[in-house]
């Protein structure tokens, strides 16, 4: 045990007074988080919480502009800019981005409409005259509703937003044609409103969340997702200092001197381990600090970490043994200081970008996607999502943690044996 | 059973993988205990791969070595606790002070509280460092670095110590003190195996020499009797008549 204590306060000595690595684990993974918080925060807001701008310029006076307009209203999504401007002017407003969306509604629209709605329903009340012929029913062409979208947008929100414009369309006509239909057929107008309430209760749609929880439901945003991703990548940055150490021990000599010394060297590499731990256990704290009480001053969310801390401390755990076991690999296989940190560096960035780290593995291609479950960050990440987003618990996390404790159990099997046969050559 | 022999090598041979040449080659020797033993040779001639066979670093091919009567092979162990190894390189950590280093380095082999702390003091005053025990070792000069690598093999006491090349690259006044201090640690029953390529520094200080070439042990006995029997100058005039004066990789 006294073997085990000293390395541990040996080691946490000589990495507390290297002032550069210090940066490298602590100032760095904060800057990137904070960085990538920013810059990211608008693209996570434009799929779940940003307004968007719309511009409607309503030439028509009648029911088709009124109630186009008051959709749009209700559904709370955009920011409606109305303006009494040529379509033209309009449309220069679009191309500059100033707006997302134009609407431009055509003078006597709502005549055009109910003229078309007019001749269908004749049409159809005529076919069933006891002649069983009915007049001939040609729409009127001419009706079109101009949806302009600024230059870069995306194919499947105009998709999206067109798909509801539509729908809304069919919603007016079915109505229109069921007055229409009720007059020909002498019905109140009391009857006829009650109708329609029926009508829009044929098929209900109700939002739910796929995790039900009495605690408030939020999305992935910028902070959840940047905050725990360059946690982890920092975490995983202790691979430079580790195999650092280990490379100047055997330059210098003092791995020699601790193999000549009584006892297991597995105490050594015991003590090394724990150090390193604590280490990595210390930037998860400081970095989920960062996520509560720094983000919000920047203007952007607060971290929300959920309650349970046991499966926060499990995944912390096994991140931190997964991360020290990577840098005892890479200490081990490499001879250099320079090739060992230039190895580690680039095979960090590597696995992040595979695990997620940099943008969401959701948004990846799928060519990329199945790549991602090579990369232990991508294990540590999708697990404290699991917790922060969808309130896991220990056991739903656990296989995880289990996937990145084998990977520690490896790397560190892996060394040893390398290790064994380099020395007793 | 009580041996004289403090170190006791029988045939001892080691080839390194993918070498078809031994490192070293069937040496046997032994070593009185209480004695100085000088293992001189050329670069490559062996020196290092014996030494790191009797320190337990290195698993010799074939061959026996006994130390203190306990075989390397099954007690190694037992053997780690009874020797010291000062190695060639500055084997500190530099951002550590040399109190730091040394309290590391006693509680590996054990000692802790207030008699690590006397330990410490104990030799950090015998080697003039007691004034920068709380300075960083990166801030020492050469010799200075050298006395404290050579208390980090001494402070447990061992009863064999292994020094390689002590003394590479410092002043003679640090030369003198550590020199001055292994007669001393030799006259109280260490038994001191050292290699160098100082000659005239081994003829002072050891009781009995090895020169070693190419994996083999080319002569061996006290240096008096070795001048003596090849009618040389000193032992510098003998390592060269013995190894030749072809320049070594």
């Amino acid at each position: 045990m006294l073997r085990l204590l000293a390395t541990i306060k040996k080691e946490l000595l000589v990495l507390l007074r290297d002032r550069g690595g210090l940066a490298i684990l602590f100032v760095m993974p904060i800057v990137m988080i904070a960085l990538m918080a920013l810059i990211q925060d608008a693209p996570f807001r434009d799929y779940q919480e940003l307004k968007i701008p719309l511009l409607l310029v309503n030439n028509d006076t009648g029911v088709l502009g009124e109630t186009l307009e008051d959709g749009l209203k209700k559904s709370k999504i955009f920011v409606i800019n109305e303006l009494s401007i040529p379509e033209s002017e309009a449309k220069g407003y679009i191309a500059k981005s100033k707006y997302e969306i134009g609407i431009v509604i055509p003078v006597n629209a709502s005549d055009s409409f109910k003229a078309n709605v007019a001749k269908f329903v004749a049409h159809k009340m005529g076919s069933e005259d006891s002649l069983g012929k009915g007049l001939p029913y040609t729409p009127n062409r001419d009706l079109y509703i101009n949806v302009y979208f600024a230059p870069g947008t995306k194919k499947s929100f105009k998709a999206s937003i067109m798909s509801s414009l539509r729908q809304f369309s069919s919603k007016l006509s079915t109505f229109t044609m069921l007055d229409m239909f009720i007059k020909e057929l002498g019905v109140t107008q009391d009857s006829a409103d009650k109708n329609k309430d029926v009508m829009s209760d044929f098929v209900s749609f109700s939002e739910r969340d796929a995790i039900e929880s009495e605690r408030e439901n939020f999305s992935l945003n910028s902070v959840q997702h940047n905050v725990p991703a360059w946690t982890i990548f920092g975490m995983f940055f202790i691979v430079l200092s580790m195999a650092g150490s280990l490379i100047k021990e055997r330059d210098d000599g003092s791995y020699l001197r601790l193999r000549t010394m009584p006892g297991s060297y597995t105490t050594v590499m015991a003590g090394k381990i724990t150090a390193y731990l604590v280490i990595c256990l210390i930037q998860c704290v400081l970095m989920l600090m960062v996520g509560i009480y720094l983000m919000p001053l920047l203007g952007l969310p607060k971290l929300v970490i959920g309650t349970n801390i046991a499966a926060i401390a499990l995944i912390a755990i096994s991140c931190g043994l997964a991360a020290t076991g990577s840098g005892i690999l890479v200490g081990t296989i490499f001879n250099t200081h320079q090739q060992a940190t230039t190895f580690g560096a680039v095979s960090i960035v590597i696995l992040a970008a595979l695990g997620g780290i940099w943008v969401p593995v959701y948004i990846m291609p799928d060519s990329i996607r199945f790549l991602a479950e090579i990369s232990p960050l991508y294990w540590a990440l999708s697990a404290f999502h699991e917790i922060f987003i969808s309130y896991g618990t220990v056991g739903s996390v656990f296989p995880y943690a289990l996937k990145l404790l084998l990977f520690f159990v490896a790397t560190v099997g892996i060394s040893h044996v390398i290790n064994t046969t380099k020395s007793y050559r | 059973m009580e041996t004289r022999e403090s170190i006791k090598v029988e045939n001892l041979i080691k080839i390194y993988k993918g070498s078809t040449a031994p490192a070293v080659n069937s040496i046997s020797f032994s070593v009185d205990k209480g004695s100085i033993f000088g293992l001189l040779g050329p670069n490559g001639a062996g020196k290092t791969t014996t030494i790191s066979i009797l320190c337990g670093l290195i698993k010799p091919t074939s061959g026996t070595v006994h130390i203190h009567g306990l075989s390397l092979e099954k007690k190694a162990g037992e053997i780690k606790k009874i020797i010291g190894v000062v190695p060639q390189e500055i084997a500190l950590y530099p951002t550590l002070t040399a109190y730091e280093n040394l309290q590391y380095i006693g509680n590996m082999y054990g000692l802790k509280g207030d008699v690590l702390k006397e330990k410490i003091r104990h030799y950090l005053d015998i080697f003039g460092l007691e004034k920068n025990a709380k300075k960083r070792v990166e801030t020492y000069s050469g010799g200075m670095k050298r006395r404290l690598n050579l208390i980090a093999g001494i402070m447990h006491e061992p009863k064999i110590l292994f020094l390689d090349e002590p003394t590479v690259g410092i002043d003679v006044q640090s030369r003198t003190v550590i020199t001055e201090f292994l007669h001393k640690m030799n006259k109280q029953g260490t038994t001191i195996i050292y290699t160098s390529h100082l000659m005239e520094e081994a003829e002072n200080l050891c009781s009995h020499i090895a020169i070693i070439d190419e994996g083999h042990i080319k002569i061996s006995g006290t240096p008096e009797n070795l001048i003596r029997e090849h009618s040389v100058e000193n032992i510098e005039k003998l390592f060269l008549k013995l190894t030749g004066k072809k320049l070594r990789d």
